[in-house]
């Protein structure tokens, strides 16, 4: 009986394993695609393609190989260089934070920008390397320029979007982040990017990709994401998410002097049919809350919703379906408007920030950064995040702090609550600050630290070395301020006690702008010119001391002074060997018997020439 | 002989009026001087006057980082050795006006060292013959030590060094110290102050051989061997540097300050203008033969330590203002400190300047650099009217200027001395085999 029971329970067991393994492998893998469209303040266009797929089954370090719609490409390299997550975006332009709030996702600083989680494998370095080499290959961009002297490791500022669990994390994994603020995206990062897709842009919202008009911009962005998922809380199925966007700020009025637009002419193109693998395919309208103006045609659907983080004010948006739409339909919004009239007072996000350099010349300088915080009456904790590359050497010393343009000296006042600093290292590692702070309501928090340029080798310039060189964006981190802390801000102590870090997490990243600096040159045509010139003078030093040291002076005598000198030479001597002394207890004396005896073997060859040549070592 | 020896350990100068006057100038003019805060500032920022090495910017820096516990060697900013960390720590915690005193007292300690080292050399030389010239009335002509304070006191090279809080004051204390007790055959104090220039900037290891020449130059009177008394100085030195090194190692705990010290200096990651003929060198280099380049600039300037020592084995004293020259020329970050050093042992040698033939030249191509330095750096840096040639060309004008003075200086203790071994030669052509 028992052994009846425990063959049954066997059995039980087995059949629910293979049914498991089925039913997961059998689940296939999710699409989503949208597109949300939202008019700013300043009359500019907001436009954000989002596509997801989700691969179902995922176990963190189990290797999966049949893909469903979640690209090939990029799982392979996921799996191969054990990543956890993964953070690749493309950015051309700055995104205006006062005038347009906050972006959807976090728009990275201008050129690319690229984090990863990997996991502590004792390759780990090598695995990054070979990260940025693969997707630089993918994308045709220049992240293989990633390397030791860009690569950081930040502390604070950036966790990882999918689940995580902080203490497993820090164990087994580790961040790695890199950024090319110079490099140029275009077209050519566009099609790789968009081959990732289920439908590529053959249909659904993905048509709408159009490189003549997206690039046709004033700000556009291209992302990748990477990460595990969950759909449960507790989390016990996860999945890998592939997230892809695209962001474009297109301004209509720039065109026509009103904010009118439509489909066909913000992208050239209609809209086609959904993307028939998707699961979801919606366009929404984000709508302005005042203003006369009318979209045609109808959406299918209003909802409310909030749109950012830091907003709790739920916004109107009008959804339209993809899959019921009819082809080739013309989606317009229409300004009842003669000319657009600017808005000169929007309503600004709570914090942002300025960056830029000060100082003159090319052999020292400063950098400056304004946070603002507009918020009337809440102190928010940020964490201030800067790259400076190698060479500009900062110096720490000069940090300073003012708020509201007053220095800050008291650490009761002192904003910066917990400082993380890596000094560069030449040719090897970029500076990092880190730094906890918590900026005090309606306030201005000035941060300015000085630098000392660096004279680079000729051959370490770029070919265009008057252009300068690109520094990336400085990043503040901020989140939803939470009740909890809301309640805890009023006691200081607390707050200055605790990390902030460990105390809430930092959703909404913000970029300062690139800077732009010019290094000192040399005169790249001289290389011939200084080793000739420079090895010239070290051959005249060498050559006359040379020349001193090793020879000896010589007198030109007369034959017939030459025995009149004779007479001279041995009264000198008789004269020296009364006087001979010690000088310091060197022995003077053994000068002389030299002396002698060089000149004793003159006087014999003397005999045979008229004009004689003597010489005495005078030593 | 051992009255010799006596004699070394009591001499002394004898502070007179000149002496008073000399050093309550210098001392007023440098202390006025370090109240105006932007001249410190704008000399500590000269690239003539302050290197990556001596940099009291990177020292603050330094010293900021070691106070709040980052690790002050792994950044690429600070290039100075441990001890300066230590001192100027102890110093922060006293009052702010003990920082230029601090600099100012070391200026003065070295003058009044030359006018004691002149004045045993004086002592040294008292009976070595001369030539008829340089006798007046039958006693020969000598230069009063204080003068050769006040040469160094007021050499405006010097004030500039002082004022910008250049590291480099204290190697060359260390260098005039070393010296000084060699002289005074002091050996254990003479070699651990050589072993302090040392550490401090590495180059001053070339010194040893000089401060070993002035303390074994009596050793034979003593009755001892000289090949010990050359082993125990020797083991003194490598002693005293050791301990050094161990001291840093206990201060920072890590080896890292060797690569960020003595690394930099040998391997020059840092090209930073200096007045020397490194930095544009290794700039324009191409990078297959930046190694090679490096091991013989590096070599050049210790290759000529045997040569001249060997020459002027007894003119040790010389020998230590040739390679202090030669240390000022070829080091790897120069500064005009440097030169200020060895300028200020020349005159202990004044007998030779009647000798030199280009006294003029060097003058003015003294003048000139000064002048023409700092305009030539702004037109490159901040006017961007002129490029990176217009200053290189300056450095290689300032170290020929250099090169002059000491071949000149070299020359003329050689002529010199030909001379006193040959009155009966004064009238023939002389020339050199």
């Amino acid at each position: 009986m028992r052994n009846y029971l425990r063959s049954l329970f066997l059995f039980t067991l087995v059949f629910l394993t293979i049914n498991g393994i089925l039913a997961e492998s059998r689940q296939p893998d999710k699409f989503k695609e949208a597109l949300t469209i939202k008019p700013l303040s300043d009359g500019k266009l907001l436009t954000h393609f989002q596509f997801s797929v989700k691969h179902y089954g995922y176990k963190e370090g189990v290797v999966f190989s049949h893909y469903n719609f979640f690209p090939r490409a990029i799982g392979q390299i996921f799996q191969t260089y054990n990543v956890r997550e993964l953070h690749l975006t493309f950015t051309q332009g700055r995104w205006n934070y006062e005038d347009w709030g906050y972006p959807f996702v976090p728009s990275a600083g201008t050129g690319v920008e690229l984090w990863a989680w990997l996991w502590k494998d004792g390759k780990l370095d090598e695995n990054w390397k070979s990260l940025t080499n693969a997707l630089a290959g993918l994308f045709c961009a220049s992240l293989n320029f990633i390397d030791d002297t860009i690569t950081v490791q930040p502390k604070l500022s950036f966790r990882p979007e999918g689940p995580f669990n902080i203490t497993e994390l820090t164990e087994r994994a580790e961040l790695r982040y890199g950024s090319l603020p110079h490099e140029n995206v275009c077209t050519e990062n566009l099609t790789p990017w968009i081959k990732l897709l289920p439908c590529k842009s053959t249909s659904g919202i993905a048509s709408l990709l159009n490189g003549h008009k997206l690039y046709d911009s004033n700000f556009h962005s291209m992302s990748i994401h990477v990460q595990p998922s969950c759909e449960e809380p507790d989390c016990i199925n996860q999945q890998l998410e592939i997230i892809q966007t695209v962001s474009t700020v297109i301004d209509p009025v720039r065109n026509s002097g009103k904010r009118d637009w439509s489909l066909n002419n913000v992208f050239g193109r209609r809209l086609s049919q959904a993307c028939p693998l998707a699961e979801e395919s919606n366009l929404e309208i984000i709508i302005p809350e005042d203003g006369d103006y009318k979209i045609i045609p109808d959406a299918d659907d209003i909802i409310q919703r909030s749109m950012d983080d830091t907003d709790d004010v739920e916004k109107k948006i009008a959804v339209y379906n993809l899959k019921k739409i009819e082809p080739d339909t013309e989606l317009s919004m229409i300004w009842n408007e003669d000319q657009f009239e600017y808005n000169f007072n929007p309503v600004q996000p709570r914090i942002f920030a300025h960056r830029f350099f000060t100082g003159y010349g090319q052999e020292r300088g400063g950098i400056k950064v304004n946070i603002f915080n507009k918020s009337p009456n809440i102190s928010i904790p940020i964490i201030y995040y800067d790259v400076i590359p190698w060479y500009l050497k900062l110096y720490l010393h000069t940090l300073k702090v003012q708020i509201n343009g007053k220095n800050t000296k008291l650490d009761a006042v002192n904003p910066i609550k917990d400082l993380y600093f890596q000094p560069a290292v030449d040719r090897s590692r970029p500076n990092v600050i880190e730094a906890e702070m918590l900026l005090p309501p309606n306030s201005l928090t000035t941060l300015s630290i000085k630098f000392d340029k660096v004279f680079l080798k000729y051959t370490e310039h770029p070919p265009d070395a008057n252009r300068g060189f690109d520094i990336g964006s400085g990043i503040i981190s901020t989140g939803k301020i939470d009740n909890d802390f809301l309640s805890n801000s009023t006691n200081m102590s607390l707050v200055t006690k605790k990390s902030l870090v460990e105390y809430m997490y930092f959703p909404i990243r913000i970029y300062t702008e690139t800077l732009l600096v010019s290094l000192p040159t040399p005169d790249f045509s001289m290389p011939y010119n200084v080793i000739t010139l420079t090895c010239t003078v070290i051959a005249l030093f060498f050559g006359s001391m040379f020349n001193l040291i090793t020879r000896s002076f010589v007198a030109f005598i007369d034959a017939g002074e030459e025995k009149a000198k004779k007479k001279i030479d041995s009264d000198k001597s008789n004269v020296q060997k009364g006087e001979k002394k010690d000088f310091d207890g060197e022995n003077f004396d053994s000068d002389k018997s030299n002396v002698q005896k060089e000149e004793n073997r003159d006087f014999d060859r003397e005999k045979t020439k008229l004009e004689a040549e003597k010489t005495i070592d005078n030593n | 002989m051992s009255k010799v020896r006596q004699e070394l350990k009591t001499i002394e100068v004898l502070p007179n009026l000149t002496g008073v006057i000399i050093f309550g100038v210098a001392f007023a003019i440098r202390f006025i001087l370090f109240q105006f805060s932007n001249i410190t500032e704008i000399l500590g920022n000269r690239v003539e006057i302050v290197t990556p090495v001596t940099s009291f910017t990177r020292l603050t820096e330094g010293l900021y980082l070691f106070d709040n516990g980052v690790p002050p060697y792994d950044g690429g900013a600070f290039h100075q050795a441990p001890l300066f960390l230590a001192c100027f720590q102890l110093l922060s915690y006293l009052p702010n006006i003990l920082i230029p005193l601090t600099y100012i007292i070391a200026d003065l300690l070295i003058a009044y060292l030359l006018a004691n080292i002149t004045r045993i050399k004086q002592h040294l030389y008292k009976d070595f013959p001369r030539i008829d010239v340089e006798l007046y009335e039958g006693k020969p002509k000598e230069i009063d030590p204080w003068i050769v304070s006040g040469l160094y006191l007021f050499n405006p090279l010097t004030v500039a060094s002082c004022l910008s809080r250049s590291t480099l004051l204290f190697t060359n204390l260390s260098v005039v110290l070393g010296t000084y007790y060699s002289l005074r055959n002091n050996k254990s104090y003479g070699m651990f102050w050589i072993a302090m220039a040392t550490y401090l900037s590495f180059y001053p290891l070339m010194l040893v051989i000089p401060s070993i020449l002035m303390l074994t130059n009596n050793t034979n009177l003593k009755g001892k061997k000289i090949e010990n008394e050359v082993y125990s100085c020797a083991g003194l030195y490598i002693g005293w540097l050791t301990g050094l090194f161990i001291l840093s190692y206990l201060l920072v705990d890590s080896w890292d300050f060797m690569q960020s010290t003595y690394g930099v200096i040998l391997l020059l990651p840092d090209l930073t203008p200096n007045i020397g003929l490194f930095w544009y060198f290794f700039i324009e280099m191409f990078d297959q033969f930046r190694s090679f380049f490096l091991v013989v600039f590096q070599l050049h300037a210790f290759i000529f330590v045997v040569p001249i020592s060997i020459k002027f084995r007894n003119h040790p004293l010389f020998v230590v203002f040739l390679l202090s020259g030669i240390m000022a020329v070829f080091k790897s970050y120069p500064s005009i400190g440097d030169a200020s050093l060895y300028l200020a042992f020349l005159p202990i040698y004044s007998e030779i300047v009647k000798y030199m033939r280009y006294n003029y030249l060097t003058t003015n191509i003294f003048c000139y650099c000064s002048i023409l330095s700092p305009i030539f750096y702004h037109l490159w840096i901040y006017a961007g009217s002129g490029n990176a040639n217009f200053f290189y060309a300056i450095t290689l004008v300032y170290t020929v200027g250099n090169i002059i003075l000491l071949v000149d200086s070299t020359f003329s203790m050689l002529r010199r001395e030909f001379d006193i071994w040959n009155p009966e030669l004064r009238h023939c052509e002389i020339t050199q085999k």
